[in-house]
C-alpha cells in the first residue's frame, strides 16, 4: 500500500493513500505503522482524508497501531470522512482516539508546529 | 406542456401546487414516451407485459411529481413524522390502485381505448408484491393507504424481497410451491436510491477496552458489512394530494470482495460469500416456519431495524443539530415483534455513536417507539438464543443484558423479594439454552403497547404480558385493525361503490361511517334488487373463474359461502370441512336435502413446512372431488378450492361471497381483517366469538351475523380444569361420530388408504387443541340457520346491507386516525 509521511515539529504525519483500508491492506499497514513505531516516531498524526471506507481489519490496524504505541506516545486521528466517521462511532474508536478535523489541528493539539 | 408531463401546473399563485386531472391526450403521450425511450420500442409493437410498463411508467411520473411535492410540504412544516416498520407489506398489484387514488383511472382507460387497448389487460399483466404472509402484511399495506389518504407524514419501512410468497399450484390435490420472482420482469414502481444506502455490520466481538478517560469503553471489532440499498415505491393517497414513501431495503455485499479471501487465491469462496450478503434480502420466510433458517431471519429483521434507524437519523439531523426534539419529531410503529431488535439498535446508536448518557437515550428510545402485539400463540413469539446474539449481534446482545439489568432492577424495587415475578419478567429465558424474550424487549422499549382488537388487547393484557400490564397499565390499549375501503370496495367491487355514490353519495370513500346512510335503503325493495342483482353479477364472474381454474361449474344462485385465509389449524378449515361432510351425508345416507344449494369455497396457502395445514388442502380437494362427482348429491353442494391465494385472488373473490368463514378457535386470532372486508362487500359473517367478530357483532347488530360456540373463558376453563374430551362428543352425537368415521374409512381417499387417518389421531387420540368438537354441534346448527336465512332474499338483502353500512369502524382511516391521536401524536400535513 502506499503511506505518505512527512513531518510537521515533532509530529509525523502519515497518510495512506488509499481509497480503501481494509482486509487487502491492513497488514501491510499495520506492518508499516508498527515500523514508524519502532523506529521512535512518538508523536503521529493519522491523516484518514484520501480514505473513503474502513473495513473492521483496517480499524483493527489502527488499534493495534495504538496498543503498540504502548503508553508512550500519541496517536491521533484527523480528516475523516463521513463514512470512515460512522465506522469509528460505531466501534466507539472514537471515544479511545482524538479525532480532530484537520492535519493542522491535530498538529496542534500534539503541542507542534506546522511543518 | 412537455411531453412527460402529465397534468398542467395551476400556475404560481398556488402556493402549494395542487395538481389537476390530466387529459387523455396527455396520457397517451406519455405512455407513447414511455414505450419508446424506457422500454426502447414503438407502443404498437409492445408485448403485454410492456404495454403495462409503458403505462406504469407515465404513471410514476404522475406519482413523483406529487411525492417530492409532498415532501416539500412536510420540510416547510418539519412536522413529527411516522416511520412504520414491517417485515411485510403484502400490496398486491398497484397500477389500478394509483390510477384510482390518483382520479386518473377513467382517463387512462379512455386512452388506452382509443389505442386499441384495454385497460383490464393491462392491470392483469402486473405481477403482484406478495411482501407478506397474510394480515399482519396487508394490515401493514392498508395502514399506507389511509396515512397517505389522510395526508399524515408516514413512512414504511421493510424488506425487498426477491422472492415474496411462494406461488401455489394444487397437483393431485396436493400444494406445490413455486417461487415467485415477482420483480423478474422489471418493476416500474420502485427507485433505488444507492447513494443512500446504509452500512450494517454483524457478527464480530465486543473487546473490553478503555477509553481516553479511562473509563469503560466496549469496543465492536471483527464485524462484517452488509450493505442496505434502498428502494422507495410512492404510496399515494386517495385524492393524490400526498403521496408518502415505502422505504424497501434490499442486502447487498459491501463493494468488493472479502479481500482477504480473494487474496488467498479462493475466488469462489469470495463469490459466494458476496452471495451470502445477498441472500439475506431474497426470499420472504413464510409464517409458521421461523425454526428453518434462524439466523438468516434474525439478519433480515436486523437489516430492516438497522438501516431505517440509521435512515431516521439522517433525515431527523439535516434539520436538528441535537437529539433534544428527536422524540417530538420522531415515531416508530413496531409491527409485531420481528423488528423488536429496534430497541437494541436505537439505544447503540444514541448512545455509541451519539454519545448520548444511557439514561437519555433511554428516555428518548421509549418515547420513540410503540409496539402492536399480532398474536398471542406461544410459538409465534420470538426467541432469539443467546449464543446465536452473541454471536450476530454481540453489541447489542451487552446492550440487551444492560436494559434488563436496570429494568428488573425497578421490578425488583417495587415487588422485593419476589423471585418468580423477575424470571417472568426477565428480557433472558433462563434454561438449558438461554434466550432473548423480544416480545419483552419490545414492551419495555415502548411506551404504548397496543392489541389489534378489543378482545386480543384484554388476552396481551391478562394472559400474555398480565406482570407488563400491572407495571404499566396505561401503557396498553386497544387499536382495532381496519381495512382500506379504496382497494376493498371502491376498487374491489365498482358496481357495489356505484350502487352506494348513487344512493348516498360518495363521501363514505374517506369517512366510512357515511354509510349509514344507507340503512333506509333496507327497507327499499328496488335497492335490495339492485343490490342483489349487483352480488349476482359478481358470483357469475367469480363462478367462471372457479370452472377456469378447477373445471368444476357452480351456479350463481347457489348460496357462496367462503372460507379463504391462510390454512392453519388455528383457524379451522378441519371444522368447515367436518361440516360439509356431515351435510354430505345427510344427503347420501338420510335423504336430508339442505335448504339452499351451496358452494364452499376455500383458498390459502400453507406454509411449506407444516405438515397438517398441507394435508388440510389434500382434504378440502379430495372432499370436493368426492362430493361433486357424487350424482346422490344432485350439485347441491359443491367444494372448491381456487389455488394460489393473493391479493389480487381476494379481490375477485370478496364481492362474490353470501357467506364468509371467520370461525378460529376462541382466543386465538388477535383480529381478523377478512371479515371486515367481506362485511364492507355485503357478505354475512359465520363466526366464533374470537378476534373482531365480536367487535363486527356490536357494529352490525346480533340478527345480521352468526356468532357460534364456544367462548375464551369456557375455552380456558376447560383447558385448566382438562374438562374437554373429544371422544365424548364422539360416542354422544351419532352424526359426529359418522363423519369422524368417515374420514376414517376411505371413503375420500379411495385411492390411497389410510390418508385421512390423521384426523381421527389428532382430534380423538391427541387431545384436539383446537376444540374441533366442543364447536362443531353449534356450528352445524349455525350453518343450517344460514342457509334457512338464505331461502327469503329479501331478509337475506336487509342482512347484507346492513353489513355495508355498518362496517364503517373498520376503516383503517379509523384506526390509523387512533394511533395518530393516541400514539403518535402526527397530524394530517395538507
Amino acid at each position: 500500500m502506499q503511506l505518505d509521511q512527512h513531518r510537521a515539529g515533532e509530529a509525523l504525519i502519515v497518510t495512506p493513500l488509499e481509497d480503501r483500508l481494509d482486509a487487502r491492506v491492513a497488514t501491510d499497514f499495520k506492518e508499516r505503522m508498527t515500523e514508524l513505531i519502532a523506529s521512535g516516531h512518538a508523536k503521529i498524526v493519522l491523516d484518514l482524508s484520501k480514505v473513503e471506507f474502513i473495513d473492521s481489519s483496517g480499524l483493527g490496524a489502527i488499534v493495534s497501531s495504538l496498543k503498540r504505541m504502548g503508553g508512550r506516545g500519541e496517536l491521533v486521528v484527523c480528516g475523516l470522512q463521513e463514512t470512515t466517521m460512522t465506522l469509528f462511532k460505531l466501534t466507539r474508536m472514537d471515544r479511545v482516539f482524538q479525532i480532530f478535523d484537520s492535519e493542522q489541528q491535530a498538529v496542534s493539539a500534539l503541542g507542534g508546529e506546522r511543518g | 406542456m412537455s411531453i412527460r408531463r402529465l397534468e398542467q401546473d395551476p400556475g404560481p399563485d398556488s402556493g402549494t401546487r395542487r395538481h389537476v386531472a390530466l387529459t387523455v391526450s396527455a396520457f397517451q403521450d406519455a405512455i407513447r414516451h414511455h414505450a419508446r425511450y424506457s422500454l426502447g420500442k414503438k407502443w404498437e409493437r409492445c408485448s403485454g407485459h410492456e404495454l403495462f410498463m409503458a403505462v406504469a411508467f407515465a404513471v410514476r411520473d404522475a406519482l413523483v411529481d406529487r411525492m417530492l411535492d409532498t415532501e416539500d410540504r412536510y420540510q416547510q412544516v418539519d412536522p413529527k413524522r411516522l416511520h412504520y416498520l414491517s417485515m411485510e407489506f403484502l400490496l398486491g398489484q398497484s397500477l389500478r390502485n394509483n390510477l384510482s387514488n390518483l382520479g386518473m383511472l377513467d382517463p387512462c382507460r379512455e386512452a388506452l381505448r382509443t389505442m386499441g387497448v384495454d385497460l383490464d389487460e393491462v392491470l392483469e399483466g402486473e405481477s403482484e408484491a406478495a411482501l407478506g404472509n397474510g394480515g399482519l402484511g396487508r394490515l401493514a399495506a392498508c395502514f399506507l393507504d389511509s396515512l397517505a389518504t389522510m395526508g399524515m407524514p408516514g413512512y414504511g419501512y421493510g424488506i425487498n424481497y426477491e422472492y415474496g410468497l411462494f406461488k401455489q399450484t394444487i397437483d393431485s390435490g396436493y400444494q406445490r410451491e413455486k417461487p415467485d420472482n415477482w420483480m423478474a420482469r422489471g418493476n416500474p414502481w420502485q427507485i433505488e436510491r444507492p447513494d443512500e444506502a446504509c452500512i450494517v455490520p454483524v457478527y464480530g466481538r465486543v473487546e473490553h477496552g478503555i477509553d481516553r478517560t479511562g473509563g469503560y469503553n466496549p469496543m465492536w471489532m471483527d464485524w462484517k458489512i452488509i450493505i442496505g440499498v434502498p428502494h422507495d415505491m410512492p404510496i399515494v393517497g386517495h385524492g393524490g394530494n400526498t403521496v408518502n414513501v415505502l422505504r424497501l431495503y434490499s442486502a447487498r455485499s459491501s463493494e468488493e470482495f472479502d479481500m482477504q479471501i480473494f487474496n488467498e487465491g479462493d475466488y469462489l469462496k469470495a463469490v459466494e460469500q458476496q452471495i451470502a450478503s445477498e441472500t439475506i434480502s431474497k426470499v420472504l420466510y413464510p409464517a409458521d416456519s421461523i425454526e428453518a433458517g434462524r439466523e438468516l431471519r434474525l439478519l433480515q429483521e436486523y437489516l430492516l431495524v438497522a438501516c431505517t434507524l440509521r435512515d431516521i437519523v439522517r433525515r431527523y439531523s439535516k434539520s436538528h443539530d441535537t437529539f433534544d426534539q428527536f422524540a417530538s419529531k420522531v415515531a416508530i410503529q413496531l409491527n409485531d415483534t420481528h423488528p423488536a431488535l429496534a430497541v437494541a439498535e436505537l439505544m447503540r446508536m444514541l448512545v455509541d455513536e451519539h454519545a448520548l448518557p444511557w439514561e437519555t437515550a433511554w428516555e428518548m428510545t421509549q418515547a420513540t417507539l410503540s409496539y402492536t402485539n399480532h398474536t398471542l400463540m406461544p410459538e409465534a413469539l420470538e426467541k432469539w438464543s443467546v449464543s446465536l446474539l452473541e454471536a450476530v449481534l454481540p453489541r447489542h446482545l451487552q446492550i440487551i443484558y444492560e436494559i434488563n439489568r436496570r429494568f428488573l432492577a425497578q421490578v425488583a424495587s417495587m415487588w422485593p423479594r419476589d423471585h418468580e415475578r423477575l424470571r417472568r419478567m426477565s428480557l433472558i429465558e433462563e434454561g438449558q439454552q438461554k434466550q432473548v424474550r423480544m416480545v419483552n424487549l419490545a414492551l419495555v422499549g415502548s411506551h404504548a403497547v397496543n392489541g389489534v382488537s378489543t378482545l386480543h388487547t384484554q388476552l396481551v393484557r391478562t394472559h400474555l404480558a398480565p406482570d407488563f400490564s400491572q407495571l404499566w397499565p396505561d401503557k396498553f390499549s386497544t387499536k382495532t385493525n381496519g381495512v382500506t375501503p379504496r382497494r376493498w370496495l371502491l376498487q374491489a367491487n365498482p358496481l357495489l361503490s356505484d350502487l352506494i355514490s348513487n344512493t348516498i353519495g360518495n363521501g363514505w370513500i374517506t369517512d366510512l361511517e357515511k354509510l349509514r346512510a344507507l340503512e333506509p335503503s333496507t327497507q327499499d325493495a328496488d335497492f335490495r334488487q339492485a343490490f342483489m342483482a349487483m352480488k349476482r353479477v359478481n358470483k357469475v364472474r367469480l363462478a367462471r373463474l372457479i370452472y377456469d381454474t378447477g373445471r368444476v361449474v357452480v351456479s350463481p344462485d347457489a348460496l357462496f359461502d367462503v372460507h379463504v385465509k391462510r390454512i392453519h389449524e388455528y383457524k379451522r378449515q378441519l371444522l368447515n370441512i367436518m361440516q360439509i361432510v356431515h351435510q354430505y351425508l345427510c344427503i347420501i345416507q338420510d335423504g336430508q336435502e339442505p335448504p339452499v344449494p351451496r358452494v364452499y369455497i376455500f383458498a390459502g396457502k400453507a406454509a411449506p413446512g407444516y405438515w397438517t395445514a398441507k394435508q388440510i388442502i389434500k382434504l378440502v380437494t379430495s372432499v370436493g372431488q368426492v362430493i361433486n362427482n357424487d350424482p346422490r348429491v344432485k350439485g347441491l353442494i359443491k367444494v372448491v378450492f381456487l389455488p394460489d391465494y393473493r391479493v389480487s385472488l381476494a379481490e375477485q373473490i370478496v364481492p362474490a361471497a353470501d357467506v364468509n368463514q371467520q370461525i378460529s378457535m376462541a382466543g386465538t386470532e388477535a383480529s381478523g381483517t377478512g371479515s371486515m372486508k367481506f362485511a364492507m362487500n355485503g357478505a354475512v359473517i359465520v363466526g366464533t366469538y374470537d378476534g373482531a367478530n365480536i367487535e363486527i357483532m356490536q357494529e352490525v347488530g346480533e340478527d345480521n351475523i352468526f356468532l357460534f360456540g364456544l367462548q375464551v373463558e369456557a375455552v380456558r376453563q376447560m383447558r385448566e380444569r382438562g374438562s374437554y374430551h373429544p371422544r365424548d362428543y364422539y360416542h354422544r352425537n351419532p352424526h359426529i361420530r359418522r363423519l369422524m368415521d368417515a374420514f376414517g374409512s376411505n371413503l375420500f381417499c379411495p385411492n390411497q388408504p389410510g390418508l385421512f387417518r390423521w384426523i381421527g389421531e389428532q382430534v380423538l387420540d391427541h387431545g384436539d387443541p383446537y376444540f374441533h368438537l366442543a364447536d362443531l354441534e353449534a356450528y352445524i346448527d349455525t350453518q343450517n340457520r344460514v342457509a334457512q336465512t338464505f331461502k327469503d332474499p329479501a331478509d337475506w338483502a336487509c342482512k347484507a346491507i346492513f353489513n355495508v353500512a355498518r362496517i364503517g369502524k373498520f376503516s383503517s382511516d379509523r384506526a390509523i386516525a387512533e394511533y395518530a391521536r393516541e400514539i403518535w401524536n402526527i397530524k394530517s400535513i395538507l
